[in-house]
C-alpha cells in the first residue's frame, strides 16, 4: 500500500525524516517496497481571480479573460471553456516553470497578447484531471502562492509491504503511524477511543442481519441534506497520494476513512434503499444471496450471485456484493440528498472465497478478508459523519448498531524465560513491560512475577500465542541485538540418503564421459502423450497451467529431452545430454513417483549405429565407475517392448544380476519426425531406485595370473539374425579354459556378417601347450557350426 | 719395456678415440683395442708365459687399462648417442589441437547445490528429500495456512485436478488436493513425523509457482531449506549458522540481518539479509547503495506446526531458513536470467 509521509508523519508526531523512518520501519516492522520523492516546483503559480470573460475577436474556442492577482490585473487567453466570472483558479505567471516542462512566456495568441496561464490540475501534478481549469475553493484567498494555499510541501510516497498477519491493523495510515510513533518513542496521541458511537437511534432505518456468523456487525448512519460536490483539495490530494482516484465528496470521505483507520465503509443513496410502501423509512437486509440473483456492481459488471454470497439488500434486491462492491442502483448521484453509511464487520473466509469466485479484488475485499476488528467499525462511522458534517454539510439523523457479540481483548500468558530463551537474548523484565505498553498491550497479572498476562489491543487480530507476543517484543526490541551464537545440540552424524548420494555420484562421473546436464520443467502437454504414445500412464493434470501445452505433469522424462535436443541441434551437430529427474502418475488412486536417468547423445555422422553403440558403451562405462561388477551386466535384446518411442530394432535392455534396470536404444524415427529431428538419437534411460536396490557387493580381489595366457584368433561369417552376444557366449561354454573373449573386426558381406573375436586361454598352475588349445578351439568350432550355423574360417 | 708398450697402447686409445664421430667408428676402434685379435688383448694374453711375480705387477696394471678404455668406450657410446638424436626433426606443433575425449558439465543448480550441501554436512546436517508433488496438508494445513487463509495468496500454487483419497489421520476431509509443492518446507512435517529431536537436517528441491515468467522469475526453481529443532533452540543459533554458511559459501567474512516479516509456519518469522559480497556492506550498485542484499527467509518454526507433526506444544524450539539456490548461482556467476537454468540450452551448460 501507498502512504504519504506527511500525512503518516502528522499522525505518529515523528520529526525524522523520511529516510530515517524508512530504516526504523524496514528493521521493527514493515518491508518498504519503495520510497518515492515527490517534488512539486510551483514557484509562480498564484491564485487568481477571474474579473472578466470575453470573446476572442479571431477565435472561436478561446476566451479573453481580465484575472485579478492582488493589486495587478493581468490579461490572459484560454481555451477552457468551464470558467466563470468570479472563479478562483491557479494562474501561472510569466517566468513560471510548470512541472510538465512548460515554461510562461508572453505571447500574442491568434493576434491577442496574453500574460501568464490559468492551469489545469495535470498542468500542475496535482491530479489527472484535464477537463478544463481547476477551479479552486471560493475562500481561496487571491494572490496567494498556490503551493502555500494547498499546503503543497514536498512528500515522500512509501510503499509498504503489508503482509497478512499485519493487514488487520497497519493496511491504514493509524496503523502504520502508530508503529512510527513506538519506533521514535512518541506517544500515540491520536484519540480513536474517544471517538464513540453517536447516542442518536435513526428513526428512518432499520437494519436486519439475516446471518450472524457472515455478519458479527453491522452500523448503519442516515445523513440528510448532503450537498454532492467535489472534496476539499487537501482530502483529494491526500487520496490521490495514496493511490485512490477522487470521485465526489461523499465516496471520498468513505475513501479516506478507510484509508485512515483500515476500515472499509460503504454510502448508499438513501432514497433507493427507500422502502416504497413507507416513505420516509428504508430498510436494510443483511443475507445470502439468492439463487439465480444479480447485481450490477459499480464498475458496470453484472453478476450472478451464488447462494454462498452475502449481500446488503432492501426489501427487493441486493445493493452491494458485501465487502467487495457496491451495486449500481444505490449509487451516489449528483442528485443524491440524503445517505446511509454503512460501517459493518464480514467475515473474512466469506468475503474471500466471494471475492475469488467472481474474480474481484478491491480495497475493500482486500481488508476484510483478512479478518478486521469488529470495534474499528464504531470509530469509523463516527469519523466518516464527522467529515461529511464538514464537506457536504449533511447532518446526522441518527445511528443503528447491530453488534449481538462483543469482540473482547484476547488474553495471552507470557513467560520472561521463554521470551529469552526463544530469542537467545536477555532482555530485562523492565524493557519487556515497556515494550509491551507501547504496543498497547494491558498488563493484567501483576509485574512482579516471571510469567505475565496480558490483554493483546483487539486491532491486533494477529495476536493469540506467545510466540506471537515474543515476535512483536523481539521486533521492537531490536533483532539486530542479538548476537550470533553456535548450536550446543549434540551432534549425531549424520544419516546418508543414498538415493541423493547415488545420484550425486552419477552426476559427477558422468560429466568425465562427456555429458551435460540438462535441467527443464515438470511439465509437457497433450501433444507429447500422443507422440511419443504415453497413454499407458495416467498423467496428473494441473487444474492452473502457464499454459496448454504445460498441463499435465511428466510421467516420463523423454519428451522435454526430445524438445532440448530440437533446439539445441540449432547451435550443435553433435552433443551428449544427460538428466536426473522424477515422474509422477496416478496409479490405483495413489501418486506414484519414479525417479529416472536419461542420457542422450547424437553424433556427427552415422552410417552403422555408431550412435546406439557409442550410447552403449557410455552406459557401460557409467555403470563401472559407480561400481557395477561389469560380470553382473548384460546389455541385449528387448524381449517384450512396451515403449513406444524406443525404436524397435535398435534397442537392448540393461539388466544387472538379472534386474531389468532400463533401457539403452535409439528414438524411434517416426517419433523423431514429431519432434522435427533430423539425426538419430540414441538414449538410455535408468530407473534409479532400481539401481540403488541392486546390492552392490563388495569387489572382490583375484590374485593375477603367474603363467602367460595365450591368444588365437578366430574368424566366422554368420547370418544377420546370429547375435553376437549368442556367440559368446556359446565360446565362453564351450570351451574350459577361456579367460576372455574379445571381438575386434566387422565387416558386412553379401547376406552374411564376418566377425574375428581374440580368444584368451589360461589356467592358473602352468602355461597352456598349444596342443591343448587346439583341441578347445577344435570344441569351440563344433560347437558354433552345429549350434549356430557358423561358418568358422580358420 | 712392456709396461711401456702398455702405456703407449692405452695413449694411443685415448687419443683415436678423440676422432671417433660415429658408432660405426666408434665399434672399429672397439675391434681395434679389445677386440679378440687386437694387439691388447694379444698382449695381455701373452701375459700368462710370465713369472708370477712379473705376471702380477703386468696383470694389475694391464686390467687397470683395460677398465679405462671400457669405461671410456662407453662414455663415447652415450655421447654419440646423444648426439645423433635429431629433435629438430621430431619437433612438433604443440599448438595444434589436442585429441579431448570432451567433458560434460553440470548444470550450475547442481554445482550450487552441491557446495551447499558439502558445508552442511560438515556442520553435521543430514540431508533429507521430499516429493516435488504434496498433499494440500502437507503444502499448507500443516504449515499453518489453513484453507482460505490469505496467506496462500502469498504462493501461487499449482493444483492438480485429480484428487486422492486421504490417509492422514489429522485430515478430516475424505479427500486430498494435490499440489506442486510450492516450497520445500512442505517436507518438513514428513519428516518431523518419523524423527525425534533433536536433529539437523537440509532439504534441497525443486519447486513450483504459478507466476508469469521474465528474467528474475521463474515458475519452477530450487529451494534450500534447513531446519534445526531441538529444545533450547534460539534466533542466535539461526543467525550464527546462517552467518557461517554464508561466510564459507561465498569465501569471505559475511554478516546476517533479519528483518521482521510473516511466513505462516515460523514465529517469529524473518526476512534475512547478508552484507553484500560485492562492496562488503558499504554500497554499491549490486545493493543499489544499501549494503545487504535480501537472501530468503527464516524463522522459528511456529508451535502448531510442531504440533502438526505430532510434537507436543511447547517442548521443542526450533529454526528454519531457506532460499532460492538460483539467487545464489546468479550471484556467484553473474548469471542475469534465471530463465537460463532450465532452458536446457547446452550454450549455457557448457560455460560451467
Amino acid at each position: 500500500m501507498k502512504y504519504s509521509y506527511n500525512w503518516l508523519k502528522e499522525l505518529a508526531n515523528t520529526q525524522k525524516t523520511a529516510e530515517e523512518m524508512a530504516e526504523l520501519l524496514t528493521m521493527h516492522s514493515f518491508e518498504l517496497e519503495g520510497l518515492e520523492k515527490k517534488e512539486i516546483n510551483l514557484t509562480g503559480v498564484v491564485i487568481g481571480k477571474i474579473l472578466e470573460i470575453k470573446k476572442h475577436p479571431d477565435a472561436d474556442k478561446l476566451q479573453l479573460t481580465k484575472i485579478e492577482i492582488g493589486k495587478k490585473k493581468l490579461e490572459i487567453v484560454c481555451g477552457a471553456p468551464n470558467i466563470k466570472i468570479g472563479d478562483k483558479v491557479p494562474v501561472a505567471l510569466v517566468g513560471a516553470q510548470l512541472p510538465n516542462g512548460i515554461k510562461i512566456r508572453e505571447t500574442k495568441i491568434r493576434g491577442v497578447k496574453s500574460v501568464g496561464m490559468l492551469c489545469a490540475e495535470d498542468e500542475l501534478d496535482l491530479g489527472e484531471n484535464h477537463n478544463g481549469i481547476m477551479i479552486l475553493d471560493e475562500d481561496a484567498p487571491v494572490g496567494m502562492s498556490i503551493k502555500k494555499y494547498l499546503e503543497i510541501r514536498n512528500d515522500t510516497i512509501f510503499e509498504i509491504k503489508i503482509l497478512p498477519d499485519r493487514a488487520h491493523d497497519a493496511m491504514s495510515y493509524v496503523g502504520v503511524a502508530r508503529e512510527m510513533a513506538i519506533l521514535d518513542n512518541q506517544k500515540f496521541d491520536y484519540d480513536f477511543a474517544g471517538l464513540k458511537l453517536p447516542k442518536k437511534k435513526s428513526r428512518k432505518l432499520k437494519v436486519i442481519i439475516k446471518d450472524k456468523k457472515l455478519c458479527p456487525r453491522y452500523i448503519g448512519a442516515v445523513m440528510e441534506g448532503v450537498i454532492i460536490k467535489e472534496s476539499p483539495d487537501w482530502l483529494r490530494a491526500r487520496l490521490e497520494a495514496s493511490g485512490i482516484r477522487p470521485i465526489n465528496n461523499v465516496v471520498d470521505a468513505t475513501n479516506y476513512v478507510m484509508l485512515e483507520l483500515g476500515q472499509p465503509l460503504h454510502a448508499f443513496d438513501f432514497s433507493q434503499v427507500q422502502e416504497i410502501s413507507k416513505n420516509e423509512t428504508a430498510k436494510i437486509i443483511i443475507r445470502k444471496a439468492q439463487k439465480n440473483e444479480k447485481i450490477e456492481l459499480l464498475d458496470g459488471e453484472v453478476l450472478k450471485l451464488t447462494v454462498d454470497n452475502l449481500v446488503i439488500a432492501n426489501n427487493q434486491e441486493p445493493l452491494v456484493l458485501a465487502g467487495v462492491m457496491g451495486g449500481k442502483n444505490s449509487e451516489i448521484n449528483n442528485d443524491t440528498k440524503s445517505i446511509i453509511l454503512e460501517s459493518a464487520n464480514f467475515n473474512a473466509i466469506s468475503i474471500r472465497t466471494t471475492r475469488i469466485e467472481h474474480k474481484i479484488r478491491t480495497e475493500s475485499s482486500d481488508r476484510f478478508e483478512k479478518n478486521i476488528d469488529p470495534n474499528l467499525a464504531e470509530k469509523a462511522i463516527r469519523r466518516v459523519i464527522e467529515i461529511l458534517e464538514h464537506t457536504a454539510e449533511a447532518k446526522l439523523e441518527g445511528v443503528v448498531d447491530i453488534y449481538p457479540q462483543k469482540n473482547k481483548p484476547q488474553k495471552i500468558e507470557i513467560n520472561l524465560d521463554y521470551i529469552n530463551s526463544l530469542l537467545g537474548e536477555e532482555i530485562k523484565k523492565a524493557e519487556v513491560l515497556k515494550i509491551l505498553k507501547s504496543l498497547q498491550f494491558k498488563i493484567i497479572g501483576k509485574e512482579e512475577e516471571k510469567t505475565i498476562l496480558v490483554e493483546a489491543p483487539t486491532y491486533r487480530v494477529d495476536l493469540k500465542t506467545p510466540e506471537d507476543v515474543i515476535e512483536d517484543i523481539g521486533r521492537i526490541w531490536g533483532y539486530e541485538k542479538i548476537k550470533p551464537q553456535p548450536l550446543v545440540e549434540p551432534i549425531i552424524p549424520a544419516k546418508i540418503n543414498q538415493q541423493l548420494f547415488l545420484e550425486r555420484k552419477i552426476r559427477q562421473n558422468i560429466i568425465g564421459l562427456g555429458f551435460d546436464e540438462i535441467y527443464n520443467y515438470s511439465f509437457y502437454g497433450e501433444e507429447d502423450v500422443v507422440n511419443c504414445k504415453l497413454n499407458q500412464k495416467q498423467h496428473l493434470r494441473l487444474e492452473n497451467p502457464m499454459n496448454p501445452s504445460q498441463h499435465l505433469v511428466r510421467a516420463n522424462l523423454v519428451p522435454n529431452i526430445l524438445k532440448n535436443i530440437f533446439i539445441n541441434l540449432k547451435h550443435f551437430d553433435s552433443f551428449k545430454i544427460f538428466k536426473i529427474g522424477r515422474n509422477y502418475w496416478l496409479e490405483k488412486g495413489t501418486v506414484k513417483e519414479e525417479r529416472k536417468l536419461v542420457m542422450a547423445n547424437i553424433l556427427k555422422k552415422d552410417q552403422d549405429g555408431e550412435t546406439f553403440y557409442e550410447m552403449k558403451g557410455a552406459v557401460e562405462d557409467l555403470l563401472e565407475i559407480i561400481g557395477i561388477d561389469k560380470k553382473a551386466l548384460v546389455i541385449s535384446k528387448i524381449k517384450e517392448l512396451n515403449k513406444y518411442y524406443i525404436h524397435p530394432t535398435r534397442s537392448a535392455e540393461i539388466k544387472i544380476n538379472e534386474k531389468l534396470i532400463g533401457y539403452v536404444g535409439e528414438i524411434n524415427p517416426l517419433v523423431l519426425l514429431k519432434y522435427k529431428i533430423e539425426k538419430r538419437v540414441a538414449l538410455a534411460e535408468i530407473d534409479l531406485r532400481k539401481l540403488l536396490a541392486i546390492t552392490q557387493t563388495e569387489k572382490k580381489y583375484q590374485s593375477l595370473k603367474k603363467f602367460p595366457s595365450v591368444t588365437r584368433d578366430i574368424s566366422m561369417l554368420v547370418n544377420h539374425d546370429v547375435q553376437v552376444l549368442d556367440i559368446v557366449n556359446l565360446i565362453k561354454r564351450a570351451g574350459k579354459v577361456i579367460l576372455k573373449v574379445s571381438l575386434f573386426d566387422v565387416f558386412k558381406k553379401d547376406k552374411k556378417t564376418s566377425l574375428a573375436f581374440h580368444l584368451e586361454f589360461g589356467v592358473d598352475d602352468r602355461t597352456l601347450k598349444n596342443k591343448e588349445i587346439d583341441k578347445e578351439i577344435g570344441k569351440i568350432v563344433t560347437e558354433l557350426e552345429t549350434k549356430l550355423k557358423v561358418e568358422v574360417r580358420q | 719395456m712392456k709396461k711401456e708398450k702398455i702405456k703407449n697402447l692405452s695413449n694411443q686409445f685415448f687419443q683415436e678415440i678423440q676422432t671417433v664421430q660415429s658408432e660405426d667408428q666408434l665399434f672399429q676402434l672397439e675391434k681395434k683395442y679389445l677386440g679378440r685379435k687386437s694387439e691388447f688383448i694379444g698382449f695381455l694374453k701373452s701375459l700368462k708365459n710370465l713369472a708370477p711375480e712379473e705376471r702380477k705387477q703386468f696383470g694389475r696394471l694391464a686390467n687397470e687399462i683395460k677398465k679405462e678404455i671400457t669405461q671410456k668406450l662407453e662414455e663415447k657410446k652415450k655421447e654419440l648417442i646423444e648426439k645423433s638424436f635429431d629433435f629438430e626433426k621430431e619437433s612438433l606443433d604443440v599448438t595444434m589441437p589436442g585429441r579431448k575425449k570432451g567433458v560434460g558439465h553440470l548444470n550450475p543448480i547442481s554445482i550450487v547445490r552441491y557446495k551447499i550441501e558439502d558445508i552442511f554436512s560438515r556442520m553435521g546436517y543430514e540431508v533429507a528429500d521430499g516429493s516435488e508433488i504434496e498433499t494440500e496438508f502437507y503444502n499448507f494445513d500443516a504449515l499453518n495456512i489453513p484453507a482460505h487463509h490469505p496467506a496462500r495468496d502469498m504462493q501461487d500454487t499449482f493444483w492438480l485436478q485429480q484428487k486422492i483419497k486421504n490417509q492422514h489421520p489429522k485430515v478430516k476431509r475424505e479427500e486430498e488436493r494435490l499440489a506442486m509443492r510450492s516450497q520445500t518446507s512442505a517436507g518438513q512435517v514428513k519428516y518431523m513425523e518419523k524423527h525425534k529431536p533433536p536433529f539437523r537436517i537440509i532439504v534441497p528441491g525443486k519447486c513450483f509457482r504459478n507466476e508469469a515468467t521474465d528474467t528474475t522469475h521463474e515458475h519452477t526453481f530450487y529451494q534450500f531449506e534447513a531446519l534445526v529443532v531441538g529444545e533450547n533452540i534460539n534466533v542466535g543459533h539461526l543467525k550464527f549458522t546462517a552467518q557461517e554458511f554464508f561466510s564459507q559459501f561465498f569465501k569471505q567474512k559475511v554478516k546476517i540481518r533479519l528483518r521482521p516479516s510473516y511466513f505462516p509456519f515460523t514465529e517469529p518469522g524473518f526476512e534475512f539479509d547478508i552484507t553484500c559480497t560485492v562492496c562488503h556492506g558499504k554500497g554499491c550498485s549490486a545493493c543499489q547503495g544499501g549494503g545487504w542484499l535480501e537472501l530468503g527467509g527464516a524463522g522459528m518454526v511456529n508451535q502448531n506446526v510442531f504440533e502438526a507433526s505430532g510434537y507436543p506444544r511447547n517442548k521443542y524450539q526450533g529454526f528454519a531458513w531457506g532460499f532460492g539456490i538460483e539467487r545464489l548461482a546468479m550471484m556467484k556467476y553473474g548469471i542475469d536470467d534465471v530463465r537460463l537454468f532450465h532452458s536446457g540450452d547446452l550454450r549455457f551448460i557448457k560455460q560451467f
